[in-house]
């Protein structure tokens, strides 16, 4: 695919920071850095490595959906569950996991975080190769 | 679309906004496209967030392959201007080599490494 600026597209050199976060998840109190997943029931730190941006449950990766359109706006009045759906690839190599609201149908895309379930992610990329009929249909139309 | 669908003049048609092919707008089986069957490229014409109509009308990249409990493959896009995301399913004409390597791409780079999980 043709790539219009590929110096920028070159290891994300120009990729805009991460934006940055003013909003609490909780009303303050104890339960202000730290949340409980809605599927698995862990109770997990707001603090992750590798991303401030934490919105997801490391042990099933299952989110929350609270947020309209902006990421972390806390807008929406939803608050159904999130299962992740699929597994996306920045250009720079990074993993980002693609949530649907079980309750709405929208989704969602947020960056996988240092402690994130390495078994749940690597069975989530497996996921269109275990049916190999299309794979063999691909090497056929090579 | 038209009542009658053998009146080839009212046949309806899309040009893909990545690589400018021209799209019938029903798909083999006749189904509605929502993406190119060669670049997979969509574009942005509905709001999912409020509902209707967008006003963005937005190239929408394909960043993902999502598969269903039934096994049908989607594909997830988002837009280049807005970042909303959608999901629509694969036709059966759609491009295989891009899908299959849209699927294979988070192998490709693996942020951890992948033979630890062999003692498992």
């Amino acid at each position: 695919m043709p790539r219009r600026n590929p110096s920028r597209a070159r290891a994300g050199a120009g990729r805009r920071p991460q934006r940055h976060k003013d909003v609490l998840h909780g009303a303050g109190g104890h339960r202000a850095d730290a949340f409980r997943c809605v599927h698995c029931r862990l109770e997990v730190s707001l603090t992750a490595p590798g991303t401030v941006h934490r919105n997801h449950c490391p042990h099933c990766l299952t989110s929350r959906h609270v947020d309209r359109r902006v990421p972390g706006d806390r807008a929406s009045d939803c608050r159904g569950r999130m299962e992740p759906l699929a597994l996306s690839t920045r250009p720079d190599g990074e993993w980002m996991i693609v949530h649907r609201c079980l309750s709405c149908g929208e989704l969602g895309v947020n960056r996988i975080a240092g402690d994130d379930n390495a078994l749940a992610l690597v069975r989530m990329a497996l996921r269109p190769l275990r049916d190999t009929t299309r794979a063999g249909r691909t090497l056929m139309a090579l | 679309m038209s009542d009658n669908p053998h009146n080839i003049l009212q046949i309806d048609t899309f040009t893909c906004a990545w690589c400018g092919l021209t799209v019938t707008t029903a798909a083999a089986d006749g189904a509605r496209r929502e993406h190119c069957p060669s670049c997979l490229h969509s574009r942005h014409v509905t709001d999912h967030v409020a509902g209707g109509r967008s006003r963005c009308e937005g190239r929408m990249t394909p960043i993902a392959i999502a598969v269903l409990r039934t096994g049908d493959w989607q594909v997830v896009h988002r837009c280049v201007r807005c970042d909303e995301l959608t999901a629509g399913p694969v036709q059966p004409d759609d491009n295989q080599l891009i899908l299959m390597r849209m699927a294979v791409r988070p192998l490709a780079q693996p942020p951890f490494p992948l033979e630890a999980l062999g003692s498992l």
